[in-house]
């Protein structure tokens, strides 16, 4: 088996690599740098348009209030950021759901990130309201609201902050239907959370603590990219069946900018979504390295001269397919595993310590699943296992360089 | 378990075995008897309570001195001379002077992070007076103040603040303002809340089984009324009374956790109310009065240590400052309260007035030593400003000690290749190994 693997990859690489690695236009080094800024990134979806075209969106308007089911025509959108975005949802959530309520250590005044601001002052300090300073209490009270059937918007002012929670999201929140025989179910909470590093934040401002929450089977974990995807996203985790985890990428609060639809939409949860479509190597991620993963793919085609001695020519027009896993728990091992048949490559990127990392539970099901087309091993990127130490924090975190060394090291296995 | 007899046997005898008091039936004077298990008296009057001192009253709070730094009447001066005030009102002093630079270099990028203790100066050093040099302290965040009392440097501060290479605190893994110093027996700060509390009830218990400390130090420590919110604080304070272990508890009621205001904290009397429901004695004190935190400290100190229990002090004062440089504090309260607590109740002016009206104090020596001070801390500042940082390969450290796993280590190569190879032409990366010792170089340059 192992033998028939190399011979084939040996063959490809050796036989055809102008087949398979298809030439793609150049692109020209961004102007602000080797690493493209979240606010230049293509991925944002800055027109009107684009915005009203995300993939898997679904309207969801109610009776009066908008064009039906999937017409585009005469929806508007707003230039938000994140955070806007965040509120945005929440603020739909509450208007259309009387038993809706937002809560959370001050949360009252805007929320430390603004993620409220306006809120409590627009549905009253009744349904938008501060909590003393108790993760437990806050997570245990969202799971108590939710289990009388009104809608429980929680927010844990870090992530790094949800450790206390823990008990409750893991052994209550997570076990609550199953335990009681369906009887009972908590699937109107989403507790929501600042997550990932903002360079300067070390050990407790900078985790991603995502992974700890993996085996909390009946608990549904989402990560958006981008202010479209965390409104959508976001109104998907309040009225999914089951209780959510939204974790919010703090670096981007402000620096993602997109047109966002003033609507009520959903975006999937459980879905994957495939940013750049390629036939090479599949780099999969989510929440802020996405955009490092973006701008490791621009310096593989098109390296800047000090880096170009260190990108074998041969893969510079190597096709990466890039996917943003956007639902952690459960993930999408379809769109995963049907890229990575495509591709024999893989690369996985997240901001986590590896041991213990999501990366490897992605890559403990690939490689069962796709074995016989993987032509080199899957490769996980990720914060090393030291805690995020603050004054090395760029050294911490897995960057656009690191991403880039990595598929370089996969593309020439 | 009876609480009339307070348990006050040698710290000794209840490390050797578990005293229970014995629960000798006594003839009840209660007329209808009391409960066969405890001494409460059985009533047939229906009747709620919601308060721990008689019905409908507050906790009073104990002060000694008044705004204009006047002797409360039938207010006892705690034992200390000029040398001690003078020290102690220096040691204020200072804390406002570092906090301004800090606070100010912080907005113009310099440091990450920065969190000030304007309006707390009187409860961070009259309790770091009345306290041990040796007790042992866990803090929150906020109590710079209790190690500079100590003997901790402006260049301390400051490398810790930077994270430059002589930061021993944290060898810059940590944000600013997260100290620690086994020397000054300050342990480390981490920014979750609460989670020293009941740390410090261990801390508490392992000094009473140590025979060179028990009845000597305690453990000390210090939070917030957001932070007394937490299920750390409960754990801790039931702990340290039921085990029980040398503990004081500082609540520095400031008024505010970030923004939300301690009437959205707690429905209750406060924290101290809470003391007397594990059974701690408890005291609230005027936290901006330094003689009544320093009388209250002292003489909590001595009931933890020689009963081996809990003590609960709640020092009531007023966060004046932001919460930190990521919070602006005028989102949520109105600068006019801010200005007026300012002027209406300052720790520092208060206590000056007193030590003027013993001649202990005037206004030359004010300009001079606040001079001295502002010129010591801002050549510190320089200097700490100038040092780079930790080498790099620090940052692998100190997650184990022993032999390094292979994780570490495989992880410790990869870096080291990757930096061999793009240290010197990936941007990024060559920015910011500049600011660490050595450049990096010992890594592009040397064996990996």
């Amino acid at each position: 088996m192992f033998s028939a693997r190399v011979s084939q990859r040996t063959l490809r690489l050796f036989k055809s690599p102008g087949r398979r690695f298809q030439s793609s236009a150049p692109e020209p080094p961004p102007a602000g740098g080797h690493l493209p800024s979240v606010a230049t990134s293509a991925l944002l979806r800055t027109t009107r348009d684009s915005a009203l075209r995300s993939q898997g969106i679904s309207w969801t308007d109610g009776d009066n209030d908008g064009p039906p089911g999937s017409v585009i025509a005469g929806r508007e959108t707003r230039r938000m950021n994140l955070y806007q975005a965040v509120r945005d949802a929440m603020s739909i959530a509450l208007m259309k759901d009387d038993s809706a309520v937002v809560f959370g250590e001050d949360v009252a005044f805007g929320g430390v990130f603004r993620c409220t601001m306006g809120l409590a002052e627009e549905f009253g300090r009744e349904r938008v309201f501060n909590t003393p300073l108790t993760e437990q209490g806050i997570a245990g009270f969202g799971i108590g609201l939710a289990s009388m059937g009104h809608t429980a918007i929680a927010e844990i002012q870090f992530a790094d902050y949800i450790f206390p929670a823990f008990d409750q999201i893991v052994n209550e929140a997570a076990k609550h239907r199953f335990r009681s025989g369906g009887q009972y179910d908590v699937g109107s909470l989403t507790i929501r959370c600042p997550t990932m590093s903002v360079g300067h934040g070390g050990l407790y401002h900078s985790q991603s603590p995502e992974g700890y929450f993996m085996g909390a089977s009946g608990l549904k974990i989402v990560i958006p990219r981008s202010p479209v995807q965390a409104k959508g996203l976001l109104l998907s985790s309040i009225r999914d069946p089951n209780p959510v985890i939204f974790m919010e990428p703090k670096i981007l609060y402000r620096s993602a900018i997109e047109q966002v639809p003033i609507d009520d939409y959903h975006l999937p949860l459980g879905r994957a979504e495939i940013l750049t479509p390629g036939s090479d190597l599949t780099l999969l991620t989510w929440g802020t390295p996405v955009y490092h993963c973006e701008a490791a793919v621009h310096l593989l085609s098109n390296p800047p001269p000090n880096l170009a001695p260190h990108v074998p020519a041969s893969i510079r027009n190597a096709k990466i397919e890039l996917i943003d896993l956007r639902t952690i728990l459960p993930w999408d091992v379809e769109t995963v595993t049907e890229s990575v048949k495509k591709t024999g490559r893989l690369v996985i990127v997240h901001e986590a310590s590896m041991t213990g990392g999501v990366g490897g539970e992605i890559a403990a099901e690939v490689q069962r699943r796709c074995f016989l087309k993987l032509e080199a091993p899957v490769r996980r990127v990720a914060g090393w296992d030291t805690p995020v130490p603050m004054q090395y924090e760029k050294f911490h975190i897995p960057d656009a360089l690191r991403v880039l060394d990595a598929m370089i090291e996969t593309l020439t296995y | 378990m009876s609480r009339i007899p307070r348990i006050s046997a040698s710290v000794r005898a209840s490390l050797a075995r578990r005293t229970y008091a014995s629960s000798t039936v006594q003839l009840p004077n209660e007329a209808h008897g009391h409960l066969p298990t405890s001494q409460s008296p059985i009533t047939s009057k229906l009747h709620f309570f919601n308060s721990v001192m008689e019905e409908g009253k507050q906790i009073p709070t104990y002060r000694v001195l008044d705004g204009s730094g006047k002797l409360l009447e039938g207010a006892e001066v705690p034992e200390f001379d000029e040398a001690l005030a003078r020290r102690m009102y220096e040691n204020m002093s200072r804390l406002p002077i570092i906090d301004n630079l800090l606070y100010n270099v912080q907005r113009q990028g310099k440091i990450s992070f920065y969190m000030t203790a304007h309006g707390e100066e009187a409860t961070l050093i009259g309790s770091a007076a009345a306290l041990d040099p040796n007790d042992e302290v866990l803090g929150q965040y906020r109590e710079m103040g209790v190690l500079l009392w100590r003997g901790f440097t402006y260049d301390e501060v400051m490398a810790q603040c930077f994270g430059n290479h002589e930061d021993t605190c944290t060898k810059g893994k940590q944000m600013p303002v997260h100290f620690g110093s086994r020397k000054y027996h300050f342990h480390p700060i981490s920014s979750p809340l609460a989670t020293q509390i009941p740390q410090a009830a261990g801390v508490g218990f392992a000094l009473k089984r140590d025979p060179l400390r028990r009845g000597k130090n305690c453990a000390v420590v210090y939070f917030g009324e957001g932070a007394a919110s937490e299920g750390d604080f409960h754990a801790g304070m039931l702990l340290a009374s039921t085990v029980p272990s040398p503990t004081l508890f500082i609540a520095r009621n400031n008024g505010f956790a970030i923004s939300t205001p301690s009437s959205e904290q707690y429905h209750g009397d406060g924290i101290a109310s809470r003391g007397p429901g594990y059974g701690i004695h408890t005291i609230r004190v005027d936290g901006n009065d330094i003689l009544a935190v320093l009388s209250a400290v002292r003489e909590g100190r001595r009931l933890c240590i020689e009963e081996g229990r809990g003590v609960l002090i709640e020092a009531m004062t007023y966060r004046v400052g932001h919460h930190s440089t990521s919070d602006d504090s005028f989102a949520y309260r109105p600068r006019q309260e801010v200005e007026d607590r300012k002027r209406i109740d300052n720790p520092i002016s208060r206590f000056r007035l007193f030590l003027e009206s013993r001649g202990w104090w005037s206004e030359q020596e004010e300009e001079k030593f606040k001079d001295e001070v502002r010129k010591e801390v801002m050549k510190a500042f320089k200097r700490g400003e100038s040092l780079q940082r930790h080498a790099l390969k620090e940052m692998f450290n100190d997650v184990y000690a022993g032999e390094e796993p292979w994780n570490i280590r495989e992880q410790r190569q990869e870096l080291w290749a990757l930096l061999k190879k793009y240290g010197n032409v990936w941007e990024p990366w060559k920015n910011e190994l500049k600011k660490h010792k050595g450049e990096g170089k010992e890594l592009i340059e040397g064996d990996v």
